[in-house]
This record gives C-alpha cells, structure tokens and sequence, in this order.
C-alpha cells in the first residue's frame, strides 16, 4: 500500500512530501480524478452509495450519474472501497493559538483590522489540522478586543496554508478576556456602550472612520457579525445589541446558552459551541440536542481535536447523526456564507473531504485519510480498498 | 431547589396559565400600603394583576382557587430602593471617571444570588445603579427580582443618574496595579476634591452645551452630556451616594451651584446635617439604619450613623425610603425596617418605606408598591407580622406567580 508521510515537522518536511505527492504518487492537478467508496456523503441531505464524484482542478466538478462518461474514462480512479467519505470539517472562528498576532492589545476597538494580515501559511498548528478532520478554518480576531476585526477563511495545504477567502466575518467580542482591567472598557458596561456607540454612528450616516466603515458595511449584511459571549449576561447583551441594530448574530462561546434560549430563537441568532467533553453535566450534553429541537443553527467550535468527538458526544445525547455531520460540515459554512466554497462536496465546493472505515461518529471508524483542494494531506492512498481497519468497518455497516 | 435552569425555566412555562386562574388569599391581615391594614380581608389575584382586595365580605369568583391564610399577614412585595446586585467588577467601569450614559441594564444578570436572596426576604422590585468607583457612574434601573430576560423584568430602564462622593470615587486612582505612572489607574481624582472637580466639569461642560444648542445646530451627539442635560432639565433623578457630613453637605452644594435635585443615598451622616436636608427638600435613601458602622469600601469616609437618625428624618418630615444599599453590614430589607420601629418610627411608616414609598420615589408606583385593584400582582405572605423578628416570607409573588421555590 501506498504512504505518504503523514505529519510535517519544520519546514523541510513539506517539500519533501509536496515533491513527493506531485511526482510519485498523486495525479496532477490538471488531471480529472474520480473518487469512488462505498458510501459517499456529498452532504446530509445528498448520500451515495456505492458514490463516486469528480474532481477537476481541485474542486468537485460532478458526483454520482452527474458524471460524463467520457470524462471518467479519462480521469484517474481513487478507490477507496468500502470507506465512507464525508465532507471536510469547517473549524469555526479560531485564532489557531496565535493571539499574540491576532489580538492588538493596543486599542480595544478594531473592527478595521484584517485577520489576513496575521495568516502565517506555515504555522505549525495549521500542518496538525488534516489529521483531525479540519479542512478549512475561519481565522479570526482574538475575542480580546470588543471589536477585533475580520476574519478569512483558510485551508491548510499540502505544504502551505492558502487563503480561501479573504475577508469574510466581523468579530466582536463581550466576554471577560475583552474587558482588560489595564485599559478601557474594563466592564461589561463599558464593552457594550462602546459597541452601542460605534453601532450607532454606523447608523446615523456616513460619518466615523475606517473602523465605524466596517460597522456600518456590517449592519449593511456584506458581512456577518460574531460575537463572542458566554455567560448569560453576556448573551442577552449581545442579543440586545442585535435586536437594537437589526442583525442576525452568530454568537461565540454560548456556554450559558440554555438562559436565553427563547431569545436566540425569536431573534434567529446562530451558534457556535465550546466542545464537548465526557465529564460534563448532561445538561452541556443535551444543549446541541435541544438547540436541533428549536431550530437553532449551531456549529462546534474551539479546539480542532475535538470536533469529531464533541459531535459523537452530542450524538450520544440526543442529536440526530444527520444534525451532528451538519454542525461540523455544511452549517459553520452556511454560517458564515462559504457554503459555495466548502461544507459540502456538491458541484463548485473545494474537492475537500475525509475518508472513515464508516460512520465518522463512531468512534470505532478509523481516520484513513484526509484530502484539501483534491490534494491528500494527511493518511493513506486510495486504490486499497482493503479499510484501515477491517474489524471496525465491518461493524460499522 | 432545582439543578438546571433550564427546567426551571419549564416549570415557569408551566405556571404561567395558572396566573390566568383567579386566587383568593382569604383570612389574612392585609398590610395594603399607604392604607390603613384590613384584618380578616380577601386578597383577589389573577392575570397578574390584583383584582380584588377588601374585608371578609369581599366578593371571591366563581372557580378562583382558595387559600386560606388565617394568622397570616400580606404585604406588597417589597421594594428596595437601593439594591446591590450583580459582579461589582462589570458595575465599575474604570475606563474614565464619569460615564453618565452607561446603563447598569447592560450588565444585569438575572441569575446573580442577590436576586434570589431579594426575593427570600420578600423583596420582589430593586433599583440597581451602576457602581460607586466612578464620580458619575451612569444610569440606574428598576427590574423585578424575577426573571430570565433582563430587559422583560424592567418596570423602568432609566431611573437615576448615579453620582459618588467620597472616598470611593478615588481610591483606585494610583498606579497601584504593579503598572507605572502611564497605568489608566493613575489620573484625576485622587481627592476628595478631586471628586467634586469631576462633578463640576462634567455639570459645567452640560450647562455649556445646553447654552450653545439653543437655537444653534446640534452639535455632535455626545451620549454623556445627553444625559446630564436631562438632568438639569429635571427629566432624570440624580442619586448622590454621600455618607459622611461633609460630603452631604457637597452634594447639596453642588446640586444647588447646578440647579438639579437630587436624592441622597445613604446619608448615614443625615443626623448632622438635618437642618440642611429640610432646606434643601431632598429625599434620603437611608442605608442600612440598623447597621452601626459603615463596612466596606466607604469605611473609611468617616460616617458615624445612628439609629436615631430614621426617626429623626421622620419627625423633620424630611422624606425617606429604607434601603439596604451598599453597606456590608446590611440585613434583609424587612429586618431594616424593623431596626427603624425599634428606634422610634411607627410600623405604618416603617412599612411604607420599604413599599409604597420608595415605589412613587421611583415613579413605579402605578405597578407596584402596594396592593391596589389593577396592580401587578407583586406580594408576600408573611407567617405573622413581617416587623415580628420572628417572622419569615411564607410565599413571595411577582406577577401573581409564586417565586420562591423557582430556581
């Protein structure tokens, strides 16, 4: 069977992987490739079996009979056999451990300032993403500023990071690493009148700087507005602010999120949850369950290596599967309006997904592989149909 | 006690159409509130709303449920006119000295202990001002002490304008965090002194704001300065926290150079300058009267409090609400009121501090502060006379629905 090295150390290692992948073992980017498993799950509502999709210039071209026979002919097979594939998980707002880069500790209030800036293509911790799952992540502003500024969409990459989107959601931030006893706003109070004043210049008219422009173009719907907020207090207050400027929030954090439940439905605000851990009360556990219930978009968000389990967690609590894939795949996209460009293996998303012995909410399926962009980052070659782990595939289906 | 809020959240969905049922509370000795008591009455709740109250012969609905209270009295739900609630960390903004326009609302949790202490003790309406480490800390508001959604327990959002004498407003001005001179914490005031120039350039640059938008064009909006305008305009209650002589004696001075009124808060000094208090027509928010010291933070402003002192603003005929404000030394709202009887005052007038009075001070009095047909149903069932020490709150009412056991 065929290897690539899994893990890059420094950066030699990616050359040598990347000339190794070009060379020897991947077909060219130019070259159509075909994707076949046993089952193949396009997105919740769009599952193959005995799948197959196209892959053309690093995006999904076709699936399923969608495909032209003369182009399969031609394209180069990936069979993955018994596997199930899935779309690549979305990683939510995420500073990736770089505060020092994404938090300007100068000012509180930066909403001018651009995540991009600070997107090292060869951080380390982006390299550790494919083996989690974690295909593409919302870089974004440190929640230390109240208004931190706009995130990007990035992807790891076979060697390098890359840029998906430039710009794409405003952070904003109310939680208590936001209020800074060493400068102003040091309260809650302060935090939110300096979120209200700025909200309302942007309102009134043209005036105000860069910054207030950013607001402004926010409250206009170019972008979409997060705030990180974790306590009940923080919530309503964020929840306030919307209700006040007439936005739709995506709220970060949303520990306490069960307090204000009744609000965050009426005011269709989104969420994005603090991962999953074992220990928790079961009243954590629940939460994704009962925000599926209300129809409350929410995603997992924090720590990449707990994505999968966070999700097989709220599964063992009540989520519907279907609900659970969604949280890690196609509604952090949505959410932030890159659902045409990742979430899903549909036509025109980025050939970006994970192949499992089976159910990837079972923790019993392996992590085979990992491919961004067409390109496998992270596992085993295909054309073996034989599973990572034969025992557990078996049992899975 | 239940674990999860959200089930106690549930359980309030669950009682909320059993408001809708009329209740007759029948038997008790109703303490009305600015009325005199009515023994054997009928107390007739249901929509939230009071809907009937009077004597033995009092009309009960067909279907209302029944619930006998012989021995028992019913007052109105008690109205704390100067509450303490919430992180007192997120009630301080230490960013600048004066912050008129910031609102405590933005800041209130509904799940604080404070609440569900207030209402053990029968208290069911507070008035929450921002802290007092600021010289003018911002607006204050008045909720019920029941609720999940902040703004949906406010009877009224803009209250008061909370202004600080004293020690407090200084006391953090030194670069005493470790940082050096550049900290934010090393700037004006570090004085008493200090204190009032605050006050007065922030009264000062208002006044000359008012003088130059008058028939000039608006200049830029300027939330702070909004604020105090109303203020002067007499459209907002400023609230002067002032404990020891001299700074009620600034407080006054200052109103007076400005043109505002203000109510006194605290006032534990109010003995001394009581001559001024009847000149001045202000209203006191007596803190604590049964406490003997002032603890805490104010400790050290010097105020030498009395317990003669409720009865003395009481025989001056200085208007005053009971409250428990921000003394640590503090007991339960009722229990103030029933130091204030054991010093002199009569238990009408003591009851009507803590209920009526301070409803109409903060202008909330057509919702609550007494028991009157078409208020909201906000009571308490009190196992014997509430002035009793013995006595305990046998079931607190907001909005007609029992909150004691929720939460």
């Amino acid at each position: 069977m065929e290897r690539l090295l899994p893990v890059r150390a420094g950066r030699a290692a990616p050359f040598v992987s990347f000339a190794a992948c070009l060379c020897l073992l991947s077909p060219s980017r130019a070259q159509d490739i075909v994707v076949t498993a046993k089952k193949v799950v396009l997105a919740t509502d769009a599952v193959l079996a005995d799948g197959a999709f196209l892959i053309r210039q690093g995006k999904v071209a076709f699936a399923g009979t969608d495909i032209p026979t003369e182009a399969r002919k031609k394209a180069t097979v990936i069979d993955y056999g018994d596997a199930v594939i899935v779309p690549g998980f979305v990683l939510p707002p995420t500073t990736l451990g770089r505060d020092r880069d994404l938090a300007e500790a100068s000012l509180p209030f930066t909403p001018d300032l651009r995540a991009i800036e600070a997107f090292d293509p060869w951080q380390e911790e982006l390299a550790k993403l494919p083996a989690f799952g974690v295909t593409s992540l919302l870089l974004s502003p440190s929640p230390r500023n109240i208004a931190g500024g706009i995130g990007a969409l990035v992807k790891p990459g076979q060697d390098n990071g890359v840029v998906a989107t430039a710009e794409v959601h405003l952070a904003l931030s109310l939680t208590q690493v936001a209020r800074n006893p060493e400068r102003p706003p040091t309260s809650l109070m302060g935090a939110v009148d300096m979120l209200r004043s700025a909200f309302t210049m942007a309102k009134a008219g043209t005036g105000g700087g860069p910054d207030v422009a950013v607001l402004r173009s926010a409250l206009g719907g170019s972008r979409r507005i997060v705030i990180h907020a974790d306590l009940h207090v923080e919530l309503a207050a964020a929840l306030d602010l919307a209700r006040e400027f007439g936005f739709e929030p995506v709220l970060v954090g949303a520990r306490e999120a069960e307090k204000v439940l009744p609000r965050i439905v009426a005011q269709k605000a989104a969420l994005v949850l603090e991962p999953l851990r074992p220990e928790q009360r079961q009243a954590q556990l629940r939460l994704p369950t009962l925000l599926a219930e209300a129809g409350v978009p929410f995603c997992f968000g924090g720590r990449a290596d707990q994505l999968r389990t966070s999700a097989v967690l709220a599964v063992r609590a009540g989520l519907d599967r279907k609900a659970a894939l969604q949280a890690l795949t196609r509604t952090p996209a949505q959410l932030f309006d890159q659902h045409t460009v990742v979430g899903s293996l549909r036509a025109g998303c980025g050939a970006d997904f994970l192949v499992f012995t089976g159910d990837p909410l079972d923790l019993t399926s392996a992590h085979v592989a990992t491919f961004i962009d067409g390109v496998r980052v992270f596992g085993e070659a295909g054309n073996a149909p034989k599973p990572h782990n034969a025992a557990a595939a078996a049992g899975a289906r | 006690m239940l674990r999860f809020p959200l089930l106690g959240i549930t359980l309030v969905c669950a009682l909320l159409p059993a408001q809708d049922k009329a209740t007759a509370y029948k038997n008790a000795r109703l303490l009305p509130g600015g009325q005199p008591p009515i023994e054997n009455g009928v107390l007739v709740v249901g929509g939230g709303k009071v809907l009937a109250i009077g004597g033995a012969d009092t009309a009960i609905p067909a279907g209302a449920a029944v619930v006998d209270c012989a021995g028992k009295t019913i007052t109105p739900g008690l109205v704390d006119a100067s509450f303490r609630a919430s992180n007192s960390a997120d009630m301080n903004e230490n960013g600048d000295e004066v912050t008129p326009h910031l609102r405590v609302l933005d800041t209130l949790d509904p799940d604080h202990r404070s609440f569900a202490r207030a209402r053990a003790a029968g208290v069911t309406a507070v008035h929450v001002m921002p802290g007092s480490r600021n010289v003018i800390g911002g607006l204050g508001c008045v909720v019920k002490t029941f609720g999940t959604d902040p703004r949906a327990m406010v009877l009224k959002e803009d209250a008061s304008l909370r202004i600080t004498m004293g020690s407090e407003p200084s006391q953090e001005n030194r670069p005493i965090r470790g940082g050096g001179v550049d900290s934010i914490y090393y700037r004006r005031p570090t004085t008493r002194m200090g204190v009032v120039w605050e006050v007065r350039r922030a009264f000062f640059d208002a006044k000359a704001a008012m003088e130059q938008t008058a028939g000039a064009p608006p200049a830029a909006p300027n939330p702070g300065i909004e604020v105090l305008t109303r203020v002067l305009k007499g459209q907002l209650t400023a609230v002067t926290t002032a404990r020891s002589e001299q700074d009620l004696r600034t407080a006054l001075r200052i109103a007076a150079e400005f043109g505002y009124r203000t109510i006194l808060e605290e006032a534990q000094d109010a003995h001394v300058v009581i001559d001024e208090l009847v000149a001045a027509k202000t209203t006191v928010m007596l803190g604590a009267p049964s406490a003997t010291v002032v603890a805490g933070s104010a400790g050290g402003d010097g105020a030498d409090p009395r317990s003669a002192t409720v009865r003395l603003l009481a025989d001056r005929g200085i208007p005053f609400v009971i409250t428990t404000g921000s003394n640590l030394q503090s007991l339960d709202l009722v229990r103030e009121a029933m130091f204030a009887v054991r010093n002199g005052l009569s238990a009408t007038r003591a009851l009507d501090a803590i209920t009526i009075e301070p409803a109409r001070l903060l202008g909330i009095d057509q919702r609550t502060g007494s028991l009157a047909v078409g208020k909201d149903a906000d009571f308490v069932v009190w196992s014997t006379d509430p002035l009793d020490p013995a006595s305990v709150a046998e079931s607190v009412h907001i909005d007609g629905l029992s909150v004691l056991a929720l939460r």
